[in-house]
This record gives C-alpha cells, structure tokens and sequence, in this order.
C-alpha cells in the first residue's frame, strides 16, 4: 500500500491520529491515551500488517517541556513503513508499555529509559541497560549535567 | 624463583667477581622474560580486531615474538595489551583483572582510546580518557587502529625495556630506557655533546663586550675622548 | 500505574532446590565482560543447573561511549567516522547509512561512479565480514585453523581497502555526496583477482567447516528461533532470513546500484543456528557474485560531488535511512532543528541489539557449550549495540 492509502486506513482504525509534518517517511501523531490501541490495530489489521517494530525512540524537547516517543512500524508482508509519535510530559513521564504487542519492544523501552528516564507502565522488567544500576540521571536529555564530560574547546 | 630473586645476591654478589654471575643471571632471565611474553587477551572493540586476532593469525605473526600463547585468564598472562576504549562501567574490571596478573606483569596500551580517550574524548560522559588512569601502563601504541606492524614495534619496545631494565638487584623497579624512544641517527652521546656545547656557550664571558655593556663605560670613553681631544 | 523500577541485583534470587532426584542446587554464573568468546565485552550472568542454563540475563554496556550524545556536538561529516567504530565490521556500510539519510534530507545528488564504488566497497566488506564470522565460529567451537585461514583473507581485502582508503579497519571513507578518495586505476583488475581467488575458497571453506559432522552436530537444531519470534523481538539480517522471512533491503528498497545486479537472496526454512550459518556461507557467495557483475561498468565521473569542509544543515524534522549492513537493518533517524549544523537528536537503530535478546529465549534449556554456538551463530559485534 502506498503512503496516502496506509494514512487513510490509520485514519479509519483510529480517528484522533494526525499526520505529523516534518518527516521524510509517513508519519501519524496520536495523543498519548489512544496509543495502545492504534498500535494494537496496526499489527492486527490485515490490510495494515505492521508485524515489526523496527525501532522506537525519543527526542527530549525541554522548550516544549515533553518527550516524543518514536514508534517506527515496518509491514513484511506489504513492505510499507510507518512512524508513530505522541508526547509524554516531562515532569510525569509516563508511557503504556508496547510489550503486549511486540516482545522486543521491552528492550527499546529499557534504553529510552535508561538514557532519557521516560518511565513505562505495566513493563515486566524496567532496569537500566547500558549504564550501571547507581547511575544518577539520564545522559541524553538536555539539561544533563556531568562535571566528569569534557567540551572540546 | 623466590629463591633466585631473593638470596642470591645477597650471598654471591660480596664474593669477588660475584657481580659477573649477577649481571649474567640478570640478562639470562630479562632474555627469558622478554622473549616468551604472553599477552592478555583484553580487547573491548576495534583494536581487537588488529591488535590481538590479526596480529595472532598467519600473516602477521605475533608468535615469530614469543607472544602466541594468548591467555585468557590473568593468572597465566604476563603482558596485559589493552586494546579498546575502557568505559566507566568496565573499569572497576580492568584493575581487577590488572591485580590479579601476576609480577612481573606489564601493560600496553595500543590505540588511542586506551591512551587519552581517543575520538570519545569530548562530550561523552561514560568514557575513562586514557587507561593510564587506572592501571599503569608500560608502553604507548598510538593509531586508530594501529596497523599490526605497529603492535610489533610496542612489542619490541617492551622487549628492548625489559632486558635493559630490571635487575634482580632492584626487582620490582623497572626503568624506562630513553634510548628506545629516540628517533632515527641521532644517539644519546651526540645529545650529551650538544647538551655541554649549549652550556659552555651560555657560559663564555668576552670581557671587552661585557665591559662595554656596563653603564659606566659610556662615561670613562667619553672621558678618554675629552682626554685626547683636549691634548 | 504501576511503573517499578529494579535493579540487577534483586533479579538475582537465592538459588533454588532442583528438582530432580540428586541433591543439587541451582548457581548464577558470570560469562564475561572478558571472555575467549572474541564478540566484544558482554557480560552473560547465567543460571545453571549442572551445565544446562536455566535462564539467560545480558547485562550490556561495557563499551557504552555514548555515541548518540557526542552527536549533538558534531557536525554530520564528523559524526560518520564515529560510525566506523560501531559495527567495525560494517564500517563502510555505517558510512554509507548517515550519509544516505542525509543525503534525502538535504538533496544532495550522488555520482554513478560513486554509487558504483560504494557498493562494491560494501559488497567487499560483507564478504571480510562474514569470512571472519566463520572465523570466529570456528574458534569459539574450538577449531583454530578456521581462525588463521579466514585472517588470510581478510587480509588480502584489507590490502584493497588500504590502498584506496588508507585505512583497514576504520575507514570514514563514504561522506554524504559520494566517496572520499578516488579509486586508484588498477582497482578493478585487483579486484577481480581478489574475486577469481575468493571464489575456491568458500567452496573450500564449505567443506572444511560445513561438512565436518562435529559442527553439524553442534549447529543442527539447536536454538530454533520461530518466524513470530523473531518478528516480534524485531531482529532483522541473516537471523530473520534463517528464520524464514525474505526481508533483505537490497531487494526489497535497494539503494546503490543494487538493482543493477542479479543476485539471490539466501532464506532458511527452519531458523536454527545451522540455518543462520548456512545463510551466511550462501551470501558470501551471493556477495562475489554482485562484485564481479559490477566491477567492470564502473562509469567516468567525480567521485564527490561536495567540498570536503561545507557545512550541511538539514530541514527541520525527522529524517530516516536505512540499509542492510552485514548483520541487519542499521537505522539512522536524524532530527534536526533547521537552525544548527549539528543534529539536535541521532538515534542508530542497531540491529545487534534487537538480534542480542533473543538469547533470553533461545538459550534456556541448553547446556553452555550450545549456548556458545548460538552466541556465535546470532553473530554480534557488541560496540554497536551498545552505542
């Protein structure tokens, strides 16, 4: 299916989600409430397909005072691609977990929360990965503070 | 072994020509140590690959030096190569398995993550900048890799260090021969020279220029002048 | 809401009484961060009863630099030779991954000719990168000759890419808007005696190794990996085409001059580690095979079409690229706030790191020396996922 053809299907399966400008792929924003759901309907609708979570992420926006999760979607069997994001406030940061749809998403969602401190709801195993248990804050936002980094001069 | 380091000169060296049995003693074990160093294999990322696998395998042989016998527990390793970036999280690993090498045990640090941080220096917050932070190093490869014939020189330069530098009078102490670090044609008695030419140069008084430096020189020509003109 | 954060230590019970008649109790043991298993510095802490390991918890992060933060302080040229030391193995391809996305982003064109050289560049190293899987296979199972036969082939690719790169290992060699270096005028003779000397060699290698009943024995259905499963943990590269799924992004979206090559894609049927090892053996084939189509209609041209010390500044928004390095999907998602030459956020979608969980399911229930061969067989090269 083609890019206008996968947004009006998204449209359909969900109406609150909006397609997000300033991507070079297709991309949809849906409020943070009906996330599960579209995801859900992603994978389980035939004509969509999504099966593969090929990466989720997130941008730390302290101006706009959020975090924006990335989901991108990919379909095997059709071969399109989809980006989804919505925002958590970064004061509660606090997302449903995708666990219940893909398995893999659970490691994802342990790094986003070990480099940027986006907690997960219901995750089976939330823990840092890549830096040590004690570790104080979370590296890749922005106000990040850490006397032992040095700025090239 | 213990018995070597230890007794023997105490016992033989008073003796007269003793120092010779010790000197000889010396360079038979320096010889022995140097030439069958058995590396470490701790390699954290891309220097690994040249360092310690290229360097291992068939064309570039690192046994031709002694050095095949890679081990992989430091119980039985004498040379640690440290090739990788050493991040904050394996640190506490690295002086670990650095404590548990037995002496004499030497450390090299080939690439240039493990000996200032190398392209991680700036803006990264989990990275140890140099190795020599946490264990003491013998000898510094640079390159990013280093090419394999590179990890040769640090070898020998290690091997040149150990037979000129520990003796059983001192063990424990080794020195670093500067001799291994100078470049091509030039040798240390032409830097001795040069050295005791600059300080007889610095050194040399010419009286008569010296004379005229001095303030009241000005005076007593102008009082000749005077002097001669008024004759 | 029930978010509940935990740490390592509280996952690691008091062993448990076995069940069996003997009196024997279960232990968790380390494997790793420094281990004969050459991948790199993964920590495995492991619970066994006896030799069977019961469950499996990697614990990575020893060689986490914090790639993705030091991009936002570099320009995107600077951040490519960053690239080179995720997936070393890769290196060109990782390249060649920031700058295609920020290529579409900025719409910089790109020579033929340099279409043409980095795809065989690419194809080259997917070759060097699977000869020293193999390798290392061979070691980690404990045969060391494959060791030393597939260093002698690295090597003689190295001295290609160190002649028109300079570098073996490391290459920083693909820049958004073509190449660095031109190729030197001998370089498709050389090339084609690289491919007429590889080409016996993996049909050697095919014997030696694959014929040998001791790895057949070791690799033949241990750590089944089922289509779903690997879909859903997101793995992508040989180990979802040993799986059985046809997802390769030089078919299915190719870039370069893929699509000017004929070439086969390699599917297992039954996603064991003898599957995944096939797989490979096969794409070295398909590798040469792409090599030798193209090296002989490499078009006149620049080999650049920048300066090497403009700034790129891309618009403002999301920007993806893809491709298919030696181990799957490498991902580069770059967003930028218009303004600056430096991106505001890069995230590497490493597919080391969604290929490395899939050891919490396939490992439990085998004894360690088959938990090895499954490590090897999955192929991983740990500085890239962990970034």
């Amino acid at each position: 299916m083609d890019s206008d053809a996968v947004l009006g299907a998204i449209t359909r399966c969900e109406p609150s989600a909006q397609a997000r400008g300033q991507s070079d792929t297709l991309a949809v924003r849906v409020p943070l409430e009906r996330l599960l759901p579209l995801l859900q309907q992603a994978r389980d609708t035939e004509a969509l397909g999504f099966n593969m979570l090929m990466d989720h992420t997130a941008i730390d926006w302290p101006e706009r005072s959020c975090f924006e999760l990335l989901y991108r979607l990919y379909s095997t069997r059709h071969g399109h691609a989809l980006l989804v994001t919505t925002e958590v406030p970064r004061e509660n940061p606090v997302a449903p977990t995708a666990c219940g749809i893909w398995p893999g998403a659970q490691f994802l969602e342990r790094e986003v929360y070990d480099l940027l401190g986006v907690l997960y709801d219901e995750h089976p195993d939330l823990r840092r990965v890549f830096l040590e248990d004690s570790w104080q804050g979370h590296p890749l936002r922005k106000d990040y503070q850490d006397p032992d980094m040095l700025a090239a001069p | 072994m213990g018995l070597i380091l230890d007794k023997v000169p105490a016992i033989i060296e008073p003796i007269p020509g003793g120092s010779i049995i010790v000197t000889t003693i010396d360079w038979a074990i320096n010889q022995a140590r140097a030439n069958s160093l058995w590396p470490l294999a701790f390699g954290t990322k891309c220097c690994a690959i040249e360092m310690l696998m290229a360097t291992g395998a068939a064309h570039q042989d690192m046994s031709r030096f002694g050095a095949e016998v890679a081990r992989h527990t430091p119980r039985q390793a004498d040379m640690m190569v440290v090739a990788g970036t050493i991040v904050k999280k394996m640190a506490p690993r690295l002086r670990l398995l650095y404590e548990q090498m037995a002496e004499p045990r030497y450390v090299m640090a080939t690439g240039s993550c493990a000996i200032s941080g190398g392209p991680f220096m700036y803006n990264s917050y989990h990275i140890v900048r140099g190795v020599d932070e946490i264990v003491p190093v013998d000898v510094y490869v640079p390159g990013c890799p280093p090419r394999p014939e590179a990890f040769f020189w640090g070898l020998m330069t290690l091997q040149k260090m150990i037979k000129q530098g520990e003796s059983i009078r001192h063990p424990g102490t080794r020195r670093k021969p500067v001799l291994a670090a100078l470049p091509h044609g030039v040798s240390a008695s032409d830097i001795r020279d040069e050295i005791a030419r600059e300080l007889e140069r610095e050194n040399e008084i010419v009286l008569s220029e010296a004379a005229e430096a001095r303030p009241w020189a000005k005076k007593v020509r102008e009082w000749i002048q005077t002097q001669s003109s008024a004759q | 809401m029930t978010v509940t954060i935990r740490k390592l230590d509280e996952l690691l019970q008091p062993p448990a009484a076995a069940e069996s008649g003997l009196n024997t109790q279960e232990y968790y043991v380390n494997m790793g961060p420094q281990h004969p298993i050459s991948h790199g510095s993964l920590r495995f802490v492991a619970r066994l009863d006896g030799e069977t390991v019961k469950q499996v918890l990697p614990a990575p992060g020893y060689v986490h630099r914090g790639i993705e933060k030091m991009c936002e302080h570099l320009s995107y040229r600077q951040t490519i030779h960053l690239t080179d030391r995720m997936d070393y193995f890769s290196a060109l391809m990782g390249n060649w991954a920031v700058s295609k996305t920020v290529e579409k982003a900025a719409g910089i064109e790109v020579s033929e000719r340099a279409q043409y050289i980095r795809t065989i560049m690419a194809e080259l190293q997917r070759v060097q990168s699977h000869v020293l899987w193999w390798a290392v296979l061979g070691m980690d199972l404990g045969a060391f000759t494959p060791f030393l036969y597939g260093f002698r082939e690295r090597e003689i690719i190295s001295d290609i890419f160190e002649e028109t790169i300079g570098a073996r290992l490391t290459m920083n060699y693909v820049q958004p808007g073509g190449v660095m270096y031109d190729i030197y005028p001998d370089f498709a003779a050389k090339v084609k005696k690289v491919v007429a000397y590889l080409k016996p060699k993996i049909e050697e290698y095919d014997t030696l190794l694959s014929g040998n009943v001791i790895l057949q024995e070791r690799l033949r259905n241990i750590g089944v990996l089922s289509q779903e499963k690997a879909l859903a943990f997101g793995c992508t590269g040989p180990v979802l085409r040993a799986s059985g799924v046809p997802l390769d992004l030089r078919k299915v979206d190719p870039y370069g001059v893929y699509a000017k090559a004929d070439f086969n894609v390699a599917i297992g049927s039954r996603g064991d580690s003898w599957d995944r090892y096939y797989v490979r053996i096969q794409e070295m084939r398909e590798s040469l095979k792409i090599v030798e189509q193209l090296i002989d209609n490499i078009p006149e041209g620049a080999h650049t079409t920048t300066k090497p010390n403009v700034k790129v500044k891309l618009p403002e928004g999301v920007h993806y690229g893809q491709l298919e390095t030696s181990r799957g999907i490498l991902g580069v998602t770059i967003v930028s706030d218009g303004k600056e030459a430096s991106p505001y956020r890069m995230h590497f979608r490493s597919p080391n790191y969604c290929n490395l969980w899939t050891i919490t399911e396939l490992a439990p229930g085998w004894r360690i020396a088959d938990v090895i061969a499954i490590l090897s067989s999955l192929d991983l090269v740990i500085p890239e996922l962990d970034r």
